[in-house]
């Protein structure tokens, strides 16, 4: 019976769902261990409104991925054109306007719904279906970069400097993404340089005019000099240190008491505290098996942009992922970038959801349609 | 190679980099478990964290002017670890320190303090309290500049221990009433204890890092639960009121010898409690408030006399008893049933009128009237006694009140004498404060309200909490029968029993009480004294109990101990100038230097303020404030400017100027060094036609 609904209803790459499904799960578990830490004492040791809170946001996420996977995945290419017009003004709202936590003002407020949410999350969905939607069409025409390659740079620019205004690591992350799609588009690598390069320049304006200027170069003042390992991080060392092959078993942890954000930025660091390093590893190559999954569906995808879109939205995703947990082990600094599928972050989770959906759309409809009209050949 | 095969390639090479990435993390998270793994689990075990509380300010009492009744203040004791000290500095310096200490603390010689210190060197303590009497900040830096402590904790082994400790700046006045908290500062007695709960608030949570000498140093990692500090009780005591209550009170008892006393001062209309005094002599033979008489439960009492306007009021509105009436008492003894009455005058009153009954206090007369009314239905008497409010319980806002004792006509202990008896005020007891709620009713014209000594919780500026002025019976009685017991009480004053405290420039309208106390049962010639009315009686404002226990100088009765008691505190309320209770002197915590400051960041200043040891409280929420100086506390005021508006700086240090100045966008020049003296724009412009300031700094 279940059985069956379940082959009916879902559809898409299984692998997909089941990574989801796994990450989910072990989220759920390691989240609730770490709200039960100092921070959450807030809630008068309440942590079981954040577990069913959390729960109640992967729900969701699930049911945003279902519905998003049975959409036919061409209609993305208008929605996102029309979602990145409209992003503009309310990045700049955002910037002016929006709710400040933690000194950044990256969120506002949806006034009926009363819940808070991340414009850049937004912003960074439409612009890798845009980019997948334009560059897939002009295939035939990749290296002209005044007919052709001009308004994808435009937009780029456009949304990672507005994202930076408030959230630089974000706009970091959208922007190595964006160069890689360009780069699988076969974007030659001579403008990907001038890309850079003018990225940089841009990006350290857009520092001094936004609000995390200060932060961005103090950090990476600490990370490059070295001179004393911040708190933060040497919390974080010595959860990953101690937690051994096979951990110190589920809620043991004891660094979640005095490790800052353990339920959303350093969970990584927690999951290998209380399951160990093995599981750590089986995490990290969790992701890259959902990378290799967006790839599979890259490869079997008949058409260009679905198989670019699932290109790109895999590897913004698992990119976020590796950033994450390259800051937990201290290998870059530290940035405000949680860990898809696994940290409690609210509204974002809804957007991991819907970027999972698109990537099982573009999968389901390689399945349906073996035999179709548009191949890549008939575009050349 | 085709389109598709080459964004294949691309997208494997892309794929690589990322592997490539994930086993640097996973070399990280290898090096960091077995190379690094000793190095970070000592550094774990060293870091000593722990999550430790952070004590929330309790709320402070308040009167009725806001003035502080009870705050927090922080006060050190002074310890001395002797071990450390080196020989050739203690032997030079100790003479010098011992003479100082002797001359500071002003209890013991200096030869009695060079042998403490002396004697704890020689057997290695490390620990010797100097003494336990608390210093304030100021003193703690003048001992700190004395030889031996001057060399500091770690050479000169001084130890100041900080303390916080409730402040009162009125000192002991009103001292049961306003209460005490115990070493974990939670209150004991009076409003600490009964608002305890609203006091208190909520400690925070930080985690905190073991440093060197068992300090314990604050992470700040941003994690930590904030405490919520405890809310303000606003009392409705007055500070000029209690001050008059308390001297008086305490004139009345040195003069008669007396055991204890209490008086209540409460305004007529809203039932709002201006005054609680207490005095009792303590073991010492002095006078000090030990326990609240006035309304607690071991001041429940036989009445006596000051109960008969509840009987003759009962009269009045179940008879048609006029006060021309005439009663028989007699030869000054009266025998109902088994029992014996007697008047207090030798040879009694004769056929009196019901106004004479009243006016010269017989209890014949009152019993007479009462057991021929209601001999035959005593609980209909009973329920007028309730309707009067005597017998309710007046749910008091603080906790411990005496609930009156009032017999019933079917308990067991209930006997035919008991009516006659409970008419004169025996076989009953009740608080001052409940005699006096009824008494305030009579005042109120027959509205009885309950009485308030809190009126507000407050947190700032803001109302947590406020309690009404609740009425708990809207007519006690007729009119006509209210008037009546006016006219009774004035005729007291006036002819009766407490003329000696009648007066021309205003009336007073009230009732003497001599009851004889019960000792092992028995009724000995002990006397528990009491006068209790309200003034002035033609337009009453305010109702005013005095009780006197066990007067000893040959005055025994009412109107000689307690009723001259009232009248001080009378006269004082409403005829003495107000420059007299400017003589009334708080004890000073500053030696005349009071700080300046004048406004700020709200959080600084409060923590400067505590520790200097200033009492401080805020009237607002606002992070920037501006301050007023009331008596030697400082009021926070809020300094809130509005969004495009330039702020007001002026009395600011340059450095919070600047701050919010330049948050606002502003250019900001200065000339000068000190506090902002002068702003080039004035304050509440609006700052888009700006982009400098100048700031004059003095």
């Amino acid at each position: 019976m279940i059985y069956r609904w379940i082959l009916e209803n879902i559809k898409g790459d299984r692998w997909i769902w089941f990574i989801a499904l796994s990450l989910s799960i072990l989220s759920l578990l390691v989240v609730y261990s770490a709200t039960g830490s100092l921070a959450y004492q807030k809630m008068q040791g309440n942590t079981e409104y954040y577990l069913f809170k959390h729960f109640f946001l992967i729900l969701l996420s699930f049911v945003a991925m279902w519905f998003t996977h049975k959409i036919d995945y061409k209609y993305f290419s208008q929605i996102s054109k029309i979602c990145l017009y409209a992003c503009i003004p309310l990045l700049l709202f955002t910037w002016k306007f929006g709710l400040n936590i933690n000194d950044a003002s990256r969120w506002i407020n949806i006034p009926i719904l009363n819940q808070a949410f991340q414009p850049s999350d937004l912003a960074k969905l439409s612009l890798i279906v845009y980019l997948s939607s334009y560059l897939s069409k002009h295939q035939m025409n990749i290296q002209n970069i005044k007919e052709t390659l001009i308004f994808p740079l435009i937009w780029i620019s456009i949304i990672c400097l507005l994202i930076a205004l408030t959230n630089f690591s974000s706009s970091v992350l959208l922007f190595v993404t964006c160069i890689i799609l360009l780069f699988i588009s076969r974007v030659p690598i001579k403008y990907l340089s001038v890309l850079l390069i003018s990225f940089v320049f841009a990006g350290s304006i857009a520092m001094f005019i936004g609000q995390r200027g200060q932060t961005v170069i103090s950090r990476f003042e600490n990370f490059i000099e070295k001179k004393e390992i911040p708190f933060q991080l040497k919390q974080a060392y010595i959860a990953v240190s101690t937690g051994g092959l096979f951990g110190k078993g589920p809620g043991k942890s004891n660094q979640k008491n005095f490790l800052p954000q353990s339920y959303s930025d350093f969970i990584y660091a927690i999951i290998i505290e209380e399951y160990g390093l093995l599981t750590g590893l089986f995490v990290l190559v969790l992701y890259l098996f959902l990378l290799y999954r967006g790839l599979v569906t890259l490869m079997k995808s008949e058409r260009a942009f679905g198989g670019l879109l699932s290109a790109g939205l895999s590897f913004a995703l698992v990119i976020q992922a590796i950033i994450n947990m390259c800051v937990v082990v201290g290998l870059l600094p530290v940035t405000g970038l949680t860990l898809p599928l696994v940290s409690m972050g609210g509204t974002s989770q809804l957007f991991t959801g819907i970027t999972l959906g698109i990537i099982l759309s573009v999968s389901r409809y390689n399945e349906d349609e073996n035999n179709n009209n548009l191949v890549y050949d008939k575009i050349i | 190679m085709n389109i598709k095969k080459s964004i294949l390639f691309n997208a494997k090479i892309s794929f690589l980099v990322v592997v490539l990435f994930s086993s640097l993390i996973i070399y990280r998270i290898f090096i960091l478990q077995f190379k690094e793994g000793n190095h970070w689990n000592k550094i774990s075990e060293n870091m000593n964290l722990s999550l430790l509380d952070i004590k929330a300010n309790r709320g402070s009492i308040l009167s009725d002017d806001r003035s502080i009744l009870a705050t927090s203040l922080p006060f050190y004791k002074v310890a001395f670890d002797p071990s450390i000290v080196s020989n050739s500095l203690f032997t030079k310096k100790i003479d010098s320190l011992s003479l100082l200490l002797s001359n500071f603390f002003n209890d013991r010689s200096k030869e009695s303090y060079k042998s403490l210190i002396k004697k704890g060197k020689d057997s290695g303590k490390k620990y010797i309290i100097l003494n336990r009497k608390r210093i304030n900040y100021e003193e703690k830096e003048i001992l700190s500049k004395w030889p031996i402590f001057n060399e500091g904790r770690l050479k000169g082994g001084v130890i100041f221990e900080k303390i916080e400790k409730r402040y009162r700046p009125f000192s002991k006045l009103g001292y049961r009433t306003i209460g005490s908290v115990d070493e974990n500062y939670n209150g004991t007695v009076g409003l600490e204890y009964s608002f305890n709960n609203y006091l208190i608030g909520k400690d925070g949570k930080a985690l905190y890092q073991k440093i060197a000498g068992n300090n314990w140093k604050p992470v700040f990692d941003g994690n930590e639960v904030n405490p919520e500090n405890g809310y303000d009780v606003l009392t409705t005591i007055n500070i000029n009121i209690q001050d008059i209550a308390e001297t008086a009170l305490l004139n009345g008892l040195v003069s008669n010898n007396a055991e204890y006393g209490c008086a209540i001062i409460m305004d007529v209309k809203s039932g709002e409690i201006k005054a609680i005094s207490n005095l009792s002599r303590n073991s010492k033979g002095r006078y000090v408030e030990l326990y609240n008489y006035a309304i607690g439960s071991q001041g429940s009492r036989e009445p006596g006399s000051t109960f008969k306007l509840a009987s003759m009021l009962a009269l009045f509105e179940d008879s048609k008893l006029e006060l021309i009436d005439t009663v028989d008492t007699g030869k000054g003894e009266y025998k109902f049933y088994t029992e014996i009455m007697k008047d207090h005058k030798e040879g009694g009153y004769g056929k009196i009128t019901v106004k004479d009954v009243f006016e010269q206090s017989s209890n014949i007369g009152v019993a007479k009237l009462i057991e021929d009314h209601f001999k035959d239905s005593p609980s209909k008497f009973l329920k007028y006694i309730n309707k009067f409010g005597l017998s309710k319980d007046l749910n008091f806002q603080m906790i411990g009140y005496g609930k009156p004792f009032i017999k019933n006509s079917n308990d067991s202990s209930w006997s035919k004498v008991s009516l006659p008896w409970m008419a004169h005020g025996y076989e009953l007891k009740v608080t001052p404060l409940q005699t006096l709620s009824f008494y305030n009713a009579i005042a109120n014209n027959g509205r009885f309200v309950k009485p308030l000594i809190v009126k507000k919780i407050i947190k700032a500026n803001n109302v947590i909490e406020e309690f009404d002025t609740e009425v708990f019976e809207d007519k006690i009685a007729s009119n006509k029968s209210i008037q009546k017991a006016k006219v009774l009480l004035e005729g007291v004053v006036e002819r009766g029993t407490a003329k000696n405290i009648n007066n021309s420039y205003y009336k007073i309208a009230g009732k003497t009480g001599t009851a004889k106390k019960v000792i092992n049962g028995r009724y000995v010639n002990k006397y528990y004294t009491s006068f209790v009315g309200f003034f002035p009686s033609d337009k009453p404002q305010y109702s005013c109990i005095v009780v006197i226990d066990e007067p000893k100088n040959y005055r025994i009765y009412g109107s000689d101990v307690a009723a001259p008691v009232f009248r001080e505190i009378s006269d004082r309320i409403l005829l003495t100038d107000y420059n007299v209770f400017n003589e009334f002197q708080k004890t000073e915590i500053t030696n005349n230097n009071f700080p300046l400051i004048r406004s700020g960041f709200r959080n600084d200043l409060i923590d400067i303020s505590n520790h200097f040891g200033i009492s401080n409280h805020s009237n607002t929420d606002d992070d920037w404030v501006k301050t007023k100086v009331i008596d030697n506390s400082i009021s926070w005021e809020s300094n809130k400017s509005g969004i495009n508006l330039i702020p007001n700086v002026i009395g600011m240090t340059y450095r919070d100027a600047l701050y919010l100045l330049e948050k606002k966008g502003l250019k900001v020049n200065f000339s000068g060094s000190g506090r902002v003296k002068n702003q080039s724009i004035l304050p509440g412009k609006n700052i888009k036609n700006y982009s400098t300031i100048h700031l004059s700094l003095r």
